[in-house]
């Protein structure tokens, strides 16, 4: 699959890498939100920086009281402006704000992050958002005509990370970088290791569901056991319940089971049903979900689940 | 060198498996877990101490294992999704093979070697690279202060229109001799001492030039062509001036000391703006946005050097030209200066 057609099929809000080994790897897009809160951690600690600076400049009265805040601004630039470079460099891809909250820079071609790529976005930044602002600060009298330009410049800036599917701003869009989310690795253990020999299911019994409707059960099944309320045991007792009169109606099992047995049923019925289709997935026969036995599938329902443009062009063609 | 004898990698043809569970697992991708699990939770644990505290945080050994763990955790996940549905252990594949990309394929970059480059050979490789924007932009240049001074011979109402009041202040038209020299040897505008002025400087007109000549060249090239032309428009006027008052070898040597590094950082920058806004204008055979990525770097090199180059000029601005008050000295170092900026940018100096 190459980099293009991957990054086609990946769903809304993930970004699809491909690095150089060729295995795409999907990654959680940054949220925009995210990405403003780690903006404004970082544009706190670096103006603490230069302002601890200015204090120390003004208490030793090298700089008189007027010039103050042209000082500031500029100390704060000559800060801010390696701050970025050299931390999302020397990091990885993560200002301090960034690190906090998990976010974290790469580049979209799947290669490795470069000096060019880093100071071309954050300079950006200064033209995006710190230019207009700044204008807009040394801007003085009223003068109109600036003033709506700086603001209808930061409003475009602020606008084009909704408008593309990476939610790439313009620096991110000129040094072809993508902001995605942390993974978190947790290695959850193996569901059809407990199995147990109490509950034997028919090869036809495992026909009914596909690849969706087991994972679904996956997900109930690990469900965080945290702290065991009445309640929250009850309640979960009676999904397990419902769970499995579903599945007994549906595949045909009549042997009741006891409410204790629940659980242990469910996990059964998971591995019986996951050597099933991973059985025949080896074969070549991917069940995606339950419908996947109708014989001919709604054309709305096929092109839906079709990963082939021009298949589904065809279709709408046809008169 | 003296290398810390390395423990072979790949000689481990057998994998373990953990004892007692090869029995119980019956489904070949529990099998398949089973099997590489530990060197998962290896990598997993290499990732974990270079997340915190870098690649440095590695023993030699360690550090070799890491990419073939990172590459053999992409393979499994490859083929984890041809034979699992067990959608944790395809999540937590993904999860570890994306951190082991960003251990792996961090930048391998050291400050030092970064600053090297960069002034040996990206800001000339840049700069020779751009050699026609340049031209351009100090074309550009010239045009407007030709024109600028043109302009003030024909009628010297044109010098309030061109240069700001404050620009000037109060150096205008109907300015003595007398008054020019004196703005042009006492260090009356230094008032606020050396390092306020220095502050002042980079929001005056001159670095607000070159900012916006570099951004506004994206727009097309023709808003920063016409900026660096009215910015070379008041420098002619302003020079028409003095060499009308008979001071025009005293303004050289005034502007000289930091206009060259000043007026060179202009044309730098605008020629970085002029190759993006080129770049977006005719992009030949490329995509806008592959072509617009093709000089990105360029143009950041050129601003960077842009930016190096103002700096330059506000402390020459700032201390310089007050403690020089020499005229020919004035001239020497400015001159010198901007030919070592020149020579700079315009050498080979050794590789990459």
């Amino acid at each position: 699959m190459s980099g293009v057609a991957a990054a086609a099929a990946a769903p809304r809000g993930t970004y699809t890498l491909v690095p150089p080994e060729g295995v795409p790897i999907h990654l959680a897009l940054a949220p925009v939100g995210l990405r403003f809160a780690a903006q404004t951690v970082d544009f706190l600690l670096t103006g603490l920086a230069a302002g601890s600076l200015v204090v120390i400049l003004a208490v030793s009265e090298i700089v008189t009281f007027e010039l103050l805040g042209a000082v500031f601004a500029l100390l704060f630039l000559f800060v801010r402006a390696p701050y970025y470079v050299l931390t999302e460099l020397f990091w990885v891809g993560r200002t301090a704000g960034k690190r906090w909250l998990g976010l974290r820079v790469i580049t979209a071609d799947g290669r490795a992050l470069t000096p060019t790529a880093t100071v071309l976005r954050n300079f950006m930044k200064e033209a995006e958002v710190f230019l207009p602002a700044t204008a807009l600060l040394i801007i003085q009298g009223v003068s109109l005509v600036p003033g709506i330009a700086a603001l209808l410049w930061t409003a475009l800036v602020l606008i084009i990370p909704f408008c593309n599917r990476r939610r790439q701003r313009l620096g991110d869009l000129i040094a072809g970088t993508v902001v995605v989310t942390e993974p978190e690795t947790r290695l959850l253990p193996e569901l059809t290791a407990s199995g147990t020999a109490d509950f034997v299911f028919a090869s036809h019994q495992l026909d009914h569901y596909g690849a969706f409707e087991l994972q679904t059960l996956e997900q109930i099944l690990r469900a965080p056991e945290g702290v065991e309320r009445t309640a929250e045991a009850t309640r979960r007792q009676e999904t397990l319940e419902a769970v499995v009169a579903q599945i007994q109606a549906r595949i045909g099992h009549t042997d009741p089971v006891e409410p204790s047995e629940c659980r242990p049923f469910l996990e059964a019925f998971y591995a019986a049903q996951r050597a099933h289709l991973e059985a025949r997935q080896l074969m070549g026969e991917r069940r995606a979900d339950k419908h996947h036995s109708k014989p001919e599938a709604p054309a709305g329902h096929h092109a839906k689940g079709s990963q082939n443009p021009a298949e589904f062009q065809q279709q709408e063609s046809k008169p | 060198m003296n290398l810390p004898v390395a423990r072979p990698i790949y000689t481990q043809t057998t994998r373990p498996v953990p004892a007692g569970e090869g029995e119980a697992l019956s489904l070949r991708s529990a099998r398949f877990r089973a099997e590489r699990e530990g060197e998962w939770r290896r990598l997993e644990a290499l990732l974990d101490r270079v997340e915190r505290r870098g690649l440095r945080a590695l023993s030699f050994d360690e550090a070799r294992e890491l990419a073939p763990l990172y590459r053999r955790a992409l393979a499994a996940l490859s083929v984890a999704r041809a034979i699992t549905l067990d959608r944790a252990l395809l999540g937590y594949l993904e999860t570890l093979a994306a951190r082991g990309y960003f251990a792996v394929y961090a930048p391998q970059e050291s400050l030092a070697g970064i600053v090297r480059r960069f002034l040996t050979f990206g800001a000339p490789g840049a700069f020779r690279r751009s050699a026609t924007a340049l031209i351009a932009a100090l074309f550009t240049l010239s045009i407007g202060a030709a024109a600028g001074a043109a302009l003030f011979a024909s009628d010297p109402g044109w010098y309030d229109v061109l240069v700001a009041p404050a620009a000037g202040d109060g150096r205008g038209p109907e300015a003595t001799r007398e008054d020019l020299r004196e703005v042009i040897y006492s260090g009356a505008d230094h008032e606020a001492g050396a390092l306020g002025a220095f502050a002042s400087y980079l929001f005056s007109n001159n670095a607000r030039v070159a900012i916006f000549a570099f951004a506004l060249g994206a727009f097309a090239v023709l808003p920063a062509a016409l900026l660096v032309f009215f910015n070379g428009m008041m420098l002619g006027a302003f020079v028409a001036l003095h060499v009308d008052r008979g001071l025009g070898i005293d303004i050289a040597g005034w502007l000289s000391i930091h206009g060259v590094t000043e007026l060179g950082a202009i044309v730098v920058a605008a020629g970085g703006g002029y190759r993006i806004g080129l770049a977006l204008l005719f992009p030949g055979p490329y995509s806008r946005r592959s072509a617009l990525r093709h000089v990105a770097g360029d143009a950041t090199k050129l601003a960077l050097v842009a930016i190096l180059m103002l700096v330059v000029a506000a402390l020459l601005e700032g201390f310089g030209r007050q403690l020089v008050q020499s005229t020919e000295v004035r001239l020497a170092v400015g001159w010198s200066i901007g030919l070592a900026w020149l020579l700079w940018l315009t050498q080979r100096w050794g590789r990459a």
